[in-house]
């Protein structure tokens, strides 16, 4: 897939000299170096692969990261334009771009992106059993509690999400409905119980699928808006099980926000599973009850 | 031999008419071609916001031959196998050489911008080929035809003049 979009030369590089698979992100920036992230540790790319020696790393222009842009809407921007109002474009085999540029804007309601200046490809990984270690405290014989799982960007929160319905599915049968808001989920999945509702808003994901798909259980990525938080209630009052994830830096910075204070103070969520990149994307830091009680220590 | 000489150069007389006959005949059906395509990439990208490259391979097989070629270079450039150049006119010899840079532009336009826009430029170079389409259809109507009586006129000329 990468060999469809990134330019010739670059590609070249990146298929020779590094192991892909360490690789989580590809980052482009006008007139700037090519960082790559291996590990969770930033490099730059240069003629033999990673380096962190500034001096022979390969510079990007407006031209490249115009043409990956391109590229990875399959040649048709306009097809993309939705995704790219909010940011991103994600490939047929789940690669998320983040991009950079200008919105444009008309009457307040945000028309198009243009005059891009960078963009960061996210490769996903699958990690097989990366959540094993906390399957036991998000399910049990009384079934799956609502759980939410934290952690800064990058730190393999949407990896765990697709291991944790894999695993799932190995054990039970619970019909599971993956909103999969930016088309990253369900890329390798091999359960058979799941269905995806894709490219929608929380609300109508959530509400919709309710009522369409009778789900035990909804997973869903990045909670972070006031209609994230109505939709889980909805879903919490219709018996309908939630997982979860969202952007924080740890236990401590979540529980004080106010965007999630009804969900905590109604103790919605059960469980809530810390994620960083200690010692590499998907560290399991610790898990936590309703109250905030640490279950497990340190993995 | 006489006989089959003055054969070949009857022959040879009608086929120089019957190129200049097919030259503004491709010229013609090349841009009527052009402009369905175009208008039917503009209706498309507005409603279904389909992929270009499956756009141009599900567009109609009969007209797309009067594209000589310049359809599968752009397929090629969709593609990643190619360079979107001035190479995608190889088969398409009875274009002029700024005919060829201004379709270039055309082509290099598409899939870069979101829909309003996208249309927009459509509908811009649209315009552009409605009046290159009325150029080569007058061409057609003046030389072509005359081409093909000259051609005829000619090869009796030698008929008889060999005779």
């Amino acid at each position: 897939m990468l060999s469809k979009i990134l330019p010739e030369k670059i590609w070249t590089i990146i298929d020779r000299k590094v192991n892909l698979k360490m690789v989580n992100e590809i980052r482009f920036r006008v007139n700037k170096p090519i960082i790559i992230a291996i590990g969770g540790k930033n490099y730059f790319l240069s003629e033999n692969g990673a380096t962190s020696n500034l001096g022979s790393a390969i510079f990007s222009t407006k031209t490249i990261i115009e043409d990956i842009i391109f590229r990875a809407s399959e040649c048709s921007i306009y097809s993309v334009n939705e995704q790219i109002k909010k940011g991103f474009i994600v490939t047929e085999k789940g690669v998320r771009i983040g991009i950079a540029g200008n919105i444009v804007e008309e009457n307040g309601v945000i028309k198009t992106m243009t005059n891009f200046c960078g963009c960061n490809i996210r490769l996903p990984h699958n990690v097989k059993n990366c959540s094993l270690s906390a399957f036991p405290f998000i399910v049990s014989d009384e079934g799956v509690f609502n759980t939410l799982i934290i952690s800064p960007p990058g730190c393999g929160k949407t990896t765990f999400l697709k291991d944790f319905v894999n695993q799932l599915g190995e054990r039970q049968s619970l019909n599971v409905l993956l909103l999969d808001e930016r088309g990253e989920l369900d890329n390798n999945l091999t359960s058979n119980f799941f269905d995806k509702i894709g490219f929608a808003s929380k609300k109508v994901g959530f509400e919709n699928g309710i009522r369409s798909l009778s789900p035990d259980l909804i997973i869903t990525d990045e909670v972070g808006q006031e209609e994230d938080i109505d939709a889980i209630l909805y879903a919490s009052t219709s018996g309908v099980k939630v997982i979860a994830t969202t952007h924080s830096d740890n236990i401590e910075t979540f529980s004080h926000k106010p965007l999630f204070q009804k969900l905590i103070d109604e103790k919605v969520f059960k469980r809530y599973i810390v994620l960083s990149k200690r010692n590499g994307p998907g560290t399991l830091e610790g898990i936590y009850n309703e109250n905030f009680s640490r279950m497990m220590t340190k993995f | 031999m006489k006989f089959i000489f003055i054969i070949c150069i009857f022959s040879i007389c009608l086929l120089v008419g019957f190129l200049f006959y097919s030259k503004y005949n491709k010229r013609k059906k090349f841009y009527t071609s052009l402009i369905m395509l175009a208008e039917k990439l503009s209706v498309e990208i507005n409603f279904s916001r389909e992929r270009l490259k499956i756009l141009v391979e599900n567009f109609d097989a009969g007209v797309r031959r009067n594209l000589l070629g310049v359809d599968e270079g752009f397929i090629s450039y969709l593609e990643k196998k190619d360079e979107l150049s001035l190479q995608v006119f190889s088969k398409a010899n009875c274009l002029k050489q700024d005919e060829k840079e201004f379709i270039l532009l055309f082509l290099k336009t598409l899939g870069r911008s979101d829909v309003e826009n996208q249309t927009k430029e459509i509908s811009a170079y649209i315009s552009r080929f409605d009046e290159k389409k009325e150029e080569t259809t007058k061409e057609f109507k003046k030389y072509g035809s005359l081409s093909l009586k000259l051609s005829v006129v000619a090869g009796l000329f030698f008929t008889i003049l060999l005779i």
